[in-house]
């Protein structure tokens, strides 16, 4: 009876003991937290990107981790909504993270900087391409390493600089991004002294752009810069560009890269020239293609590549800290100078915080690609120089 | 000229598509007085059965397209079993089916972006993307296609209400409920008919659109709006009325755009200028509805 007791209790300890230890492991672990869209409009890219994040977790804990220490990545979700994110933001906080990825919108990033910049809690995105979100608000607790719009622009114009264009129109759709886009391709294209004869809107939920492309039509532009967001107003621009027989060269922001175009905008795309932050054939990038296929089955594009690199960029940081103290981990995301662990960017670019600024994506590390009928194309150029 | 004779097709096409989602709203408002938003989701929800059936399991145009409407008219029938009748037969509020039905909205916009994803899907068109030019009117296959598809449905609903007795019990329930019942309709069967041929309008309204904008899980709530702005504009009375306001809203939508001498940004807000417009100075739409004769 009294044996039987012994091990009753051995048993009832072990099992206490196995139950406790992920409790341990969970207690000692890194807690890094995401906050991405699970069910607004945004949740198209943030959710690719989330992905990529958590792949790059899973990547580095198989390593032993950081600081001999696992990663534990929260994911909240914000709904693409600036209050909403806020919310969460302090939800990640008060987790205990050391650092927080947002990857919806814009507006709902800069508002969860509300608390980030409270909290001191080093927080960046690792996607969002608004031009505005480190100079709105001063928080040096926040970093942004999505190609900007300026930087897209800027991209298109050295690729095209040897065409000549004078007169240009600029379509866009009416989401907050595409707006913010357009603005800084017009920006761009103004220091460039190219005149835009036509600048139009096409909304989101249209049925047609046609109007808009007869008036691009009608102003006989040298080309046509596409500065939208949205896949279906996109393909909205596209099927009229066909539609109305318009032959001035197109050429399109980043949006156009994700491969969803080749299915819903078929037939559509031949010769279309678009910015990219992601070079297929750059060794990092093909490498981390192979490792993600094997891992999840599927092939993963740009968007994952950005949740992958935000997860390395931090991992990198802190690293280089040396612990999680997070004034530290500030300071070392800071202190990022070309760090080139990263997939996204052309061959040789790489991620830093030159002159005390906080937007960290290469100037010169986006490329251009042209589709070659459905099939998105090789680099053609490189850079904005 | 050219371009004024492509955007009145193009126009057409486009308000044929809010007169669809109009038409949807009217087959249920008018005999039950229910405000139904979902009818955007229903679209959506028949965008993508286009998706699923015209391009991933590649059927016949004809045959995808019967399969999903037949599904639809399914779930419409559906939606007024699990969502409405029950509120209305424990006597609930007047509003309490149309914030049910907005949860429904919310149910299949999610069921989508869950089981299918967020990304758009492409949906074919009934004749490829090519464009018609017959003398100076031009504009893609599919806007002719939408026209005369729509042109029909519109003959054929207004066939119903006014030439046939099953269309009449319908224009009898929304003239007076209590009368019409006491008169041996079915009110019961006359809801579920209203709610399951109006998922099919709806459906019909997506499967037509989707070859341009793509399936996406977000499309319905515009579509929504743009076909209640359209009803609103044309009348809740009458059948012709949601044509009617379709027409209008986009003629509006695309020739302010092309023609007026206003910034892109503010063009977009001119169909809701309509819409206040409407609902101020007259509120019962363009078309009224037949008052009952003594």
């Amino acid at each position: 009876m009294k044996k039987l007791f012994l091990r009753g209790t051995l048993a009832a300890l072990t099992s206490a003991v196995m139950l406790m230890a992920p409790v341990a492991f969970a207690q000692n672990a890194i807690r890094i937290g995401i906050i991405t869209d699970k069910v607004g409009p945004s949740k198209g890219y943030a959710e690719p990107i989330t992905q990529g994040a958590i792949y790059a977790v899973k990547e580095l804990n198989a390593k032993g981790g950081v600081l001999g220490r696992q990663i534990e990545l929260l994911v909240e979700d914000d709904q693409s909504k600036p209050d909403v994110s806020a919310t969460v933001a302090r939800k990640l906080v008060d987790a205990g993270v050391v650092f927080i990825l947002s990857v919806s919108v814009s507006p709902a990033t800069q508002q969860a900087q509300s608390v980030t910049m409270e909290t001191k809690t080093p927080h960046m995105t690792p996607s969002n391409s608004g031009d505005t979100l480190t100079t709105q608000i001063s928080n040096p607790n926040f970093w942004q390493t999505g190609p900007l719009g300026s930087t897209q622009i800027a991209t298109l114009l050295s690729y095209a600089r040897n065409k000549n264009f004078k007169r240009v129109a600029l379509i866009s759709d009416n989401s907050e991004l595409g707006q913010v886009t357009a603005r800084f391709f017009k920006a761009g294209l103004e220091k460039s002294n190219i005149q835009v004869v036509s600048e139009e809107v096409v909304p989101q939920g249209s049925t047609t752009a046609d109007p808009q492309m007869q008036k691009v039509r009608a102003a006989t532009p040298d080309a046509l810069f596409m500065a939208g967001v949205t896949t279906p107003e996109n393909a909205l621009v596209l099927r009229s560009y066909r539609q109305l027989g318009l032959k001035m060269p197109l050429l399109a922001g980043y949006n156009l890269s994700v491969p969803v175009y080749s299915s819903v905008a078929k037939g559509l795309l031949d010769g279309v020239a678009f910015v990219d932050a992601f070079d297929p054939a750059k060794p990092e990038a093909q490498r981390f293609i192979e490792a993600f296929k094997k891992d999840t089955g599927t092939a993963p594009y740009n968007l994952h590549g950005y949740g992958y690199d935000g997860i390395m960029l931090v991992a990198d940081a802190i690293k280089r800290a040396g612990g999680t103290d997070k004034d530290k981990v500030r300071e070392a995301m800071q202190a990022t100078k070309s760090w080139q662990g990263g997939v996204m960017g052309g061959v040789g670019s790489g991620y830093g915080f030159v002159d005390g600024k906080r937007t960290g994506f290469d100037i010169n590390g986006m490329v251009v690609r042209v589709y070659e009928g459905d099939v998105q194309g090789r680099v053609v150029h490189v850079g904005a120089k | 000229m050219n371009d004024f004779l492509e955007l009145v097709v193009s126009s057409t096409a486009s308000g044929c598509i809010y007169a669809l989602v109009a038409l949807s709203y009217l087959l249920i408002t008018r005999p039950t007085g229910i405000i139904n938003f979902a009818v955007g989701e229903w679209s959506m929800l028949a965008a993508f059965g286009g998706f699923l059936a015209l391009s991933r399991f590649e059927l016949p145009y004809a045959v995808g397209m019967v399969i999903v409407l037949v599904a639809m008219f399914a779930v419409g029938w559906a939606t007024e079993r699990v969502a409405v009748r029950g509120l209305v037969e424990r006597g609930a509020p007047a509003l309490a089916p149309i914030l049910a039905l907005l949860g429904m909205l919310v149910v299949f916009r999610e069921l989508v972006s869950l089981s299918i994803g967020p990304d758009p899907q492409p949906v074919p068109p009934a004749f490829g993307f090519g464009r018609l030019e017959l003398g100076l009117v031009a504009g893609s296959y599919q806007s002719f296609f939408i026209i005369v598809v729509t042109l029909s449905v519109f003959a054929a609903v207004w066939y119903f209400f006014e030439r046939t007795l099953a269309g009449k019990s319908f224009e009898a329930v929304a003239i007076d409920r209590r009368a019409a019942a006491l008169m041996g309709i079915n009110l019961r069967r006359v809801t579920s008919v209203a709610f399951a041929a109006s998922a099919t309008v709806a459906a019909l309204a997506g499967l037509l659109v989707a070859p341009n904008v793509s399936a996406h899980y977000l499309m319905g709530l515009p579509l929504a709006i743009q076909g209640f702005t359209a009803l609103v504009i044309g009348g809740v009375g009458r059948v012709e009325g949601a044509l009617l306001g379709g027409l209008i809203l986009a003629f509006t939508e695309q020739f302010t755009v092309r023609y007026a001498p206003v910034a892109p940004g503010l063009a977009m807000g001119v169909p809701l200028v309509l819409l206040i417009f409407f609902l101020l100075l007259r509120p019962t739409g363009l078309l009224r509805a037949r008052e009952a004769r003594a």
